[in-house]
C-alpha cells in the first residue's frame, strides 16, 4: 500500500513537471504580451514596452523562462520558509496572493454546488433506476440532458433575468393572483402524477392532493404576506419533523423497528422544546456556536436512540441522530427566515435581495444571520446554474450503476431470502452502486477547484476561473501557471484518493504494491 | 419507554445548551446592527471593469484605469479636465501661473489649509515628490537598463518636466517654481497632483525624519545622467522602492497613512476583486463639494452582467463596452438613462508612402474610393445614431477647434465616394494594394470589406492582409503591406503627442509620412506655450497631412454610459476618466 502511494506520488511529480512545461510554453506562445502597446500613439510607449518586458522577463526565451519560474515555484515545497514565488501578474501583484484570494472565492462557490449536485443527482439516479422506463425516468433523463447541453452563459443570464430581477420585482408586492396559484398547482399535480407511479387511482389521488395543497399553501402565503416576512413556526416544524422522523426511520431502520421510530419521534419532540429554548441564544449566533450546536444536536439524537435500548441500538441512534440533525436544520432555517425582513429592509439591499453579481453586498455589516442571508442570496443563482449542468452526469452514472447492481445475482438472493425491499435497495444495492460514483465525484472535485470560468465571469465572482482567463487573455503565464498548479495537484490528489477509496469500498479491488 | 432515560437525555441536552450560551457572539441582537446600516443619505454604486490594486496609480504597473479613477476623487489638484476637454483651474486648492516665457517659468502655490486626511498640510514637499516622479530627474539608467538606476516608476511621459531643474521652494513651503530649459507646450498639464503620493509618508517609510528631510535629501542630489551612471543613492532607492510597490494592496491597509486623501472622498473599505467604498473626507473644503455621502465601486468584467446588475438595482452607473446588444438591452430597461457619444479612440486608414502608393495621385485616388459615410452607417450608427465620420487628423469634435479646422483642412474633398475622380487620377493603372488590419476585430473586418468593395470599382486590386489579434501589431511599419486600418487615441488635451505620429522618423509614424514643412510646424508647436497659437499651428499641420494623401480618419469609437433614475448629474466624458470626471455633480434623488 505505502509503496503504491509513493509510486503514484513520484509519477505525479513527473507528470506535473511535464505538464507545467507544456502549459507554460503554450501560454507564452498564445499571443503577444505587448499587444496593447503595438500601434499605440502614447509618447512614452517605448518606456512602457521596456517596463512590461522587464516585468515579464520577455528578453528570456519562454523555455528558459520556464526554468526560472520553476526555481521560484520550487521554493513552495519548503514549508514555512516563505520562499514560495510563483511570479507576479501584470499588475505587479504576487501570484501566490492572488491565488489565495481566488481559491477562497471558488471554494465558496463550488462547495455548495457540488454537494447539492451529488445529493440530487444520486437521488434522481436511484429513483429513475427503480422506475426504469417510466414517465418519470424519461422525464428526468430528458431534463438532465437538456440542462447538460444548455450553454451555461445563457442559463446564467436567464436565471438572473427571472430568478433575480423578476423575483425581486415580485417581492415588491408579493401577491400571487388566484389564476397563477391554480396554474402552479396544476403543474405540481402533473408532476405528482408522473412521480407517484403505480395504479391510476393512486396517481389521481396524489395528483389531486398535490393540487389542493399547493394551491392552498400558495394562496395562504400570498394572503399572509409570507414572502416579505417568512418563517416556519413551531407548527410547521412539528409537522415536518414528524414526516422527517417517519422518512428517516423508513430509510435507515424500517418502520417495523418501533424503537427506532420512537427515538426519532422523541427527538422531534425535543426539537420543538429546543425551538423555544434556543431562540435567545441563536440571536447572538456565531459560526462556531452553530457548529457546536449541530454536534450537540446529533449527539442528543443519538443519545435518545441509545437510551431507547432494544436489540439494535445502532439503528435507533442513527435514526435519532439524523432526525435531530434535520430538525436542527429546520430550526436554523426558521431563524434565517425570521431575520429576512431585517435583511430585506436593509438600506444596502434596497428591497432587492436576490443578487446577480459578486459574493456579498458591499458594506452590509450585518450579524451572523443577515450576512448568512446575504451570502445565500448571492450564491443561490450561480449555485443553481452549476448544479443544473453537473446534474446530468451524476444522475446517469447512478442510474446505470444502480440498474447493473439490481440485476446482480446477490440481489436476487437477498430477495429470495425474504428481505424487505427497503433492505434490498438501501443496504444491498445502493451501497454497492455508490462505488463507481465515488470515483466520478473525486474527479469532479478536482475539476471544479480549477474554477468555473464562465459562471464566475457572468456572476462577477473573482475566482480561479477568472484568474486563469485574465492570464490567458493578457498572455501572462504566471497566473495561468498558478491556477494550473493548484488544479493539477488537486486533480492528482483526488485521483489517488478515488483509487484508494475504491479499494476500501470494494474489497474485491486491491491496490497492487 | 422508560421515563428515566428520557429525562437523562433531556438533562444532557439542557447542559449542552447552557454550555453553548457561553460561546455566543456579543453583537447584541439583530435589530440594532442592521438598523445601523440603514440609508444615510445619498449613495451611488458605479461599475468598473477592472479591479483596484494600488493606491499609487503613477507607476507603470499601477497606472490602470481603475486605480486612476479611484485616485481622482481621493485627491485634489490644480486643475481638472472637463468633458469639452478644457483645462479647468481649481483656485480653491491652489493656483499656478506662468510667470515668465523666457525661460518658461511656472509657479505653483497650494492654499493654506489644504491638508491630507492625517492632518499634515499638502505642501511643497508633495509637489517636489510629484515633480521628481514625473520628471525622471534622478534616473540615470542607460537604454539597456543594465547600468545606472531608475528610481521612481512612472507611467506618464517625462519629456516635459524632464526639461526642468530642481524647483525653487517658497512662500513658507507652500509654493514651488519650476524653470524649463526650453519652452514646453504642455506646461499647463505637466505637474498633475491628482494622484500625488504624500511626501511625508514616503519619507517616514524610508526612515527619514520628516518632509523637510525629504526635501533636503532631494535637493542635495545631482541630476541623473544616463551617459555617466553613478552608484544608486541608498535612501532615494529605498524611497523609490516603497513608492513603486509599497502602496499595492487589494485590501484596506491597516496603516491609514497608505491611503491618505486630500480630495473630497476617502476610501473606507475594500473587498478584494469585488468592491471598494469611498466616503466623504470630512476636512475637505478646497474644491467642488460633492453631494453624495458615499460612492461604491463594483468590478464587473462582463458587459451583459453590468447591464443586468443595473437592471436589478445593484449598480447605479455603468459604462459597458459599447456593442449594439448592450445598447439595445440598456435602452429596454425602465428608469435608466442611456448616453451615447464619442471616445477619444478612433479608427483610421493609413497609406504607406512607399510601394504602389508611393505616388500622391494613387494615394489620393485610393482615398477617394473610401466609403467613410457607409462605414459609419454600417458599423457605428447602430450604437450611436448621431455618429459622423471623423474629419480631422488632429482634432476631435469635442474640441472647439475641430469645426474650424475641418472647414479648411481639405477633408471636404473626401466626403463622398468619387469613383470617377479616382479613375481619372489612376489614369488606367490598376495598382495592387495589400491592406493589413486586425481580423479578430469585427469592426475592422467590416471597414476592410467596405473599402475593398468600393476601391475595386475604381480599378484597385485589393489583397486581404488581415492578421490575427496578436500578430497585426507586430507587423505595423514592417513594409509587408501597403495600407492599414487600426486605432489611435487622441490625447484630448495637450499637443506633445502629435509629433509621435506625424513627425519624420518618429516611433509611431508607421507609414513613413514625411513633410519637412509639417516637421517644422511640429517643432514649433511643441515649444509654443500659448493656446491660441497652438491651435493655429495644429490647424496648419492638419491641412498639410490631408494634402499629403496620408490616409483617412474613419470614425471615433462609441462611448456608452447608463445610469438609473436614482442618480442625477452623470455626464459623458470622452477621455479615460470616464463618468468620474464630474463625480461631485452626482446626486441621489
Amino acid at each position: 500500500m505505502v509503496t503504491y502511494i509513493v509510486r503514484r506520488l513520484i509519477t505525479a511529480v513527473l507528470i506535473l513537471l511535464g505538464a507545467s512545461f507544456v502549459v507554460y510554453i503554450l501560454t507564452a506562445a498564445s499571443g503577444d504580451p505587448l499587444q496593447e502597446y503595438r500601434g499605440s500613439n502614447l509618447p512614452n510607449v517605448a518606456d512602457l514596452i521596456k517596463a512590461r518586458t522587464q516585468l515579464l522577463d520577455l528578453d528570456t526565451p519562454a523555455p528558459l523562462r520556464y526554468f526560472k519560474w520553476l526555481a521560484g515555484a520550487g521554493g513552495c515545497l519548503i514549508p514555512f520558509a516563505g520562499s514560495c514565488d510563483l511570479g507576479k501578474n501584470l499588475a505587479g501583484q504576487p501570484v501566490t496572493a492572488a491565488l489565495g484570494q481566488a481559491m477562497t472565492q471558488t471554494l465558496g462557490l463550488v462547495t455548495a454546488a457540488i454537494i447539492l449536485a451529488v445529493l440530487v443527482g444520486v437521488f434522481l439516479g436511484i429513483i429513475t433506476a427503480l422506475r426504469q422506463y417510466s414517465a418519470l425516468d424519461y422525464g428526468v433523463t430528458f431534463m438532465a440532458f437538456l440542462f447538460f447541453s444548455l450553454p451555461i452563459f445563457w442559463v446564467a443570464v436567464l436565471l438572473k433575468e427571472y430568478g433575480a430581477i423578476d423575483f425581486n420585482n415580485f417581492l415588491r408586492d408579493p401577491q400571487i393572483p388566484l389564476l397563477t396559484a391554480l396554474t402552479i398547482g396544476l403543474v405540481v399535480a402533473v408532476l405528482a402524477w408522473i412521480i407517484s407511479g403505480g395504479a391510476v387511482k393512486r396517481r389521481a389521488v396524489s395528483a389531486a392532493a398535490a393540487f389542493v395543497v399547493v394551491t392552498a399553501v400558495l394562496l395562504y402565503l400570498s394572503v399572509t404576506n409570507w414572502f416579505r416576512s417568512p418563517g416556519l413556526g413551531p407548527v410547521v416544524i412539528l409537522i415536518a419533523g414528524a414526516a422527517i422522523a417517519f422518512g428517516v426511520t423508513l430509510l435507515s431502520a424500517g418502520l417495523k423497528n418501533r424503537k427506532a421510530l420512537y427515538s426519532a419521534l422523541i427527538t422531534v419532540g425535543l426539537g420543538i422544546i429546543a425551538y423555544y429554548s434556543v431562540q435567545g441564544l441563536l440571536d447572538q449566533a456565531t459560526p462556531l456556536m452553530i457548529v457546536l450546536l449541530a454536534i450537540a444536536t446529533v449527539l442528543v439524537g443519538a443519545a435518545v436512540g441509545y437510551f431507547m435500548g432494544g436489540y439494535d441500538r445502532g439503528q435507533n441512534m442513527r435514526a435519532g441522530g439524523i432526525t435531530a440533525f434535520l430538525i436542527g436544520v429546520l430550526i436554523v432555517a426558521d431563524k434565517y427566515m425570521q431575520n429576512w425582513p431585517d435583511y430585506f429592509n436593509n438600506g444596502r439591499v434596497r428591497g432587492r435581495p436576490i443578487a446577480t453579481i459578486g459574493a456579498a453586498t458591499p458594506n452590509l455589516n450585518g450579524d451572523y444571520w443577515v450576512s448568512g442571508l446575504d451570502a445565500f442570496t448571492h450564491l443561490i443563482l450561480p449555485t443553481v446554474a452549476l448544479v443544473l449542468i453537473s446534474l446530468a452526469s451524476y444522475t446517469r452514472f447512478t442510474r446505470s450503476s444502480m440498474l447493473e447492481i439490481m440485476n446482480m445475482d446477490y440481489i436476487r438472493t437477498a430477495r429470495a431470502k425474504g428481505l424487505s425491499e427497503r433492505t434490498v435497495v438501501m443496504r444491498h444495492a445502493f451501497r454497492n452502486a455508490l462505488i463507481p460514483i465515488a470515483t466520478v465525484v473525486a474527479f469532479d472535485i478536482g475539476g471544479l477547484i480549477g474554477g468555473a470560468v464562465i459562471t464566475e465571469t457572468v456572476f462577477a465572482i473573482p475566482g480561479m476561473g477568472v484568474l486563469f482567463f485574465d492570464g490567458i487573455s493578457h498572455v501572462d503565464p504566471n497566473p495561468v501557471m498558478g491556477v494550473f498548479i493548484v488544479t493539477a495537484i488537486t486533480a492528482m490528489v483526488f485521483n489517488l484518493i478515488a483509487d484508494l477509496v475504491y479499494s476500501a469500498l470494494d474489497p474485491r479491488v486491491r491496490v497492487k504494491s | 419507554m422508560r421515563l428515566g432515560r428520557i429525562s437523562k437525555a433531556l438533562g444532557v441536552a439542557a447542559v449542552a445548551a447552557l454550555a453553548l450560551s457561553a460561546c455566543a457572539g456579543n453583537s447584541g441582537g439583530t435589530s440594532s446592527s442592521s438598523a445601523a446600516a440603514a440609508k444615510s443619505g445619498g449613495t451611488a454604486t458605479v461599475v468598473e471593469v477592472n479591479a483596484f490594486n494600488t493606491f499609487n496609480s503613477n507607476t507603470a504597473d499601477g497606472n490602470t484605469d481603475i486605480n486612476s479613477k479611484v485616485a481622482y476623487p481621493t485627491h485634489s489638484s490644480f486643475y481638472y479636465i472637463d468633458n469639452k476637454l478644457n483645462v479647468v483651474h481649481n483656485d480653491k486648492f491652489g493656483k499656478f501661473e506662468k510667470i515668465s516665457d523666457n525661460p518658461l517659468t511656472v509657479k505653483y502655490t497650494i492654499n493654506d489649509g489644504v491638508k491630507w486626511s492625517d492632518g499634515a498640510p499638502v505642501d511643497a514637499s508633495d509637489m517636489i515628490l510629484q515633480w521628481a516622479v514625473a520628471s525622471g530627474y534622478y534616473n540615470d539608467a542607460d537604454a539597456t537598463g543594465k547600468k545606472g538606476t531608475s528610481y521612481f516608476s512612472y507611467a506618464g511621459d517625462t519629456t516635459g518636466l524632464g526639461l526642468t531643474s530642481f524647483p525653487e521652494i517658497g512662500d513658507n513651503n507652500r509654493s514651488i517654481t519650476i524653470k524649463y530649459s526650453k519652452p514646453f507646450a504642455d506646461w499647463e498639464i505637466a505637474l498633475d497632483m491628482s494622484a500625488a503620493i504624500p511626501a511625508h509618508v514616503l519619507a517616514q517609510k524610508a526612515g527619514l525624519k520628516d518632509s523637510q528631510a525629504f526635501i533636503d535629501l532631494l535637493k542635495g542630489l545631482p541630476k541623473g545622467d544616463p551617459k555617466a551612471p553613478k552608484p544608486a543613492n541608498a535612501q532615494l532607492k529605498k524611497m523609490a522602492d516603497f513608492f513603486n510597490t509599497g502602496f499595492d494592496t487589494k485590501t484596506l491597509p491597516s496603516d491609514p497613512s497608505l491611503y491618505l486623501s486630500d480630495g473630497p472622498y476617502i476610501v473606507k473599505s475594500m473587498t478584494p476583486d469585488q468592491s471598494l467604498t469611498m466616503v466623504r473626507n470630512k476636512d475637505y473644503n478646497w474644491g467642488p463639494t460633492p453631494s453624495l455621502d458615499e460612492i461604491t465601486v463594483r468590478y464587473i468584467g462582463d458587459s451583459a452582467a453590468q447591464v443586468q446588475a443595473l437592471k436589478n438595482g445593484e449598480a447605479d452607473i455603468v459604462s459597458p463596452q459599447a456593442s449594439s446588444d448592450t445598447v439595445e438591452q440598456l435602452k429596454a430597461i425602465q428608469g435608466v438613462t442611456v448616453d451615447q457619444g464619442n471616445q477619444l479612440a478612433y479608427d483610421h486608414l493609413d497609406l504607406n508612402f512607399s510601394g504602389p502608393l508611393k505616388d500622391l495621385n494613387v494615394r489620393q485616388a485610393f482615398m477617394k474610393t473610401v466609403p467613410r459615410q457607409d462605414i459609419v452607417d454600417k458599423i457605428i450608427k447602430k450604437l450611436d445614431p448621431n455618429a459622423k465620420p471623423l474629419d480631422s487628423q488632429i482634432f476631435v469634435p469635442q474640441q472647439a477647434s475641430y469645426a474650424d479646422s475641418v472647414k479648411s483642412n481639405g477633408s471636404a474633398d473626401y466626403q463622398s465616394v468619387d469613383i470617377d475622380g479616382a479613375k481619372k487620377l489612376l489614369n488606367g493603372a490598376t495598382p495592387t494594394i495589400k491592406i493589413m488590419y486586425n481580423k479578430d476585430n469585427p469592426n475592422r473586418v467590416d471597414a476592410f470589406s467596405l473599402i475593398r468593395e468600393s476601391a475595386t470599382k475604381a480599378g484597385f486590386k485589393i489583397v486581404d492582409g488581415g492578421l490575427g489579434k496578436s500578430d497585426w501589431g507586430k507587423a505595423l511599419g514592417d513594409g509587408s503591406y501597403d495600407a492599414t486600418i487600426f486605432g489611435w487615441i487622441n490625447p484630448g488635451v495637450g499637443v506633445s503627442g502629435i509629433p509621435q505620429i506625424f513627425k519624420t522618423g518618429n516611433g509611431s509614424n508607421f507609414n513613413k509620412f514625411s513633410d519637412p514643412a509639417a516637421d517644422q510646424l511640429m517643432d514649433k508647436l511643441i515649444q509654443t506655450t500659448d493656446k491660441t497659437q497652438q491651435n493655429d499651428l495644429e490647424k496648419q499641420i492638419d491641412q498639410k497631412i490631408w494634402a499629403s494623401g496620408y490616409g483617412l480618419p474613419l470614425f471615433q469609437s462609441v462611448n456608452v454610459d447608463a445610469y438609473s433614475d436614482r442618480i442625477t448629474g452623470v455626464k459623458l466624458m470622452p477621455n479615460q476618466t470616464g463618468v468620474w470626471w464630474n463625480f461631485w455633480e452626482w446626486a441621489a434623488k
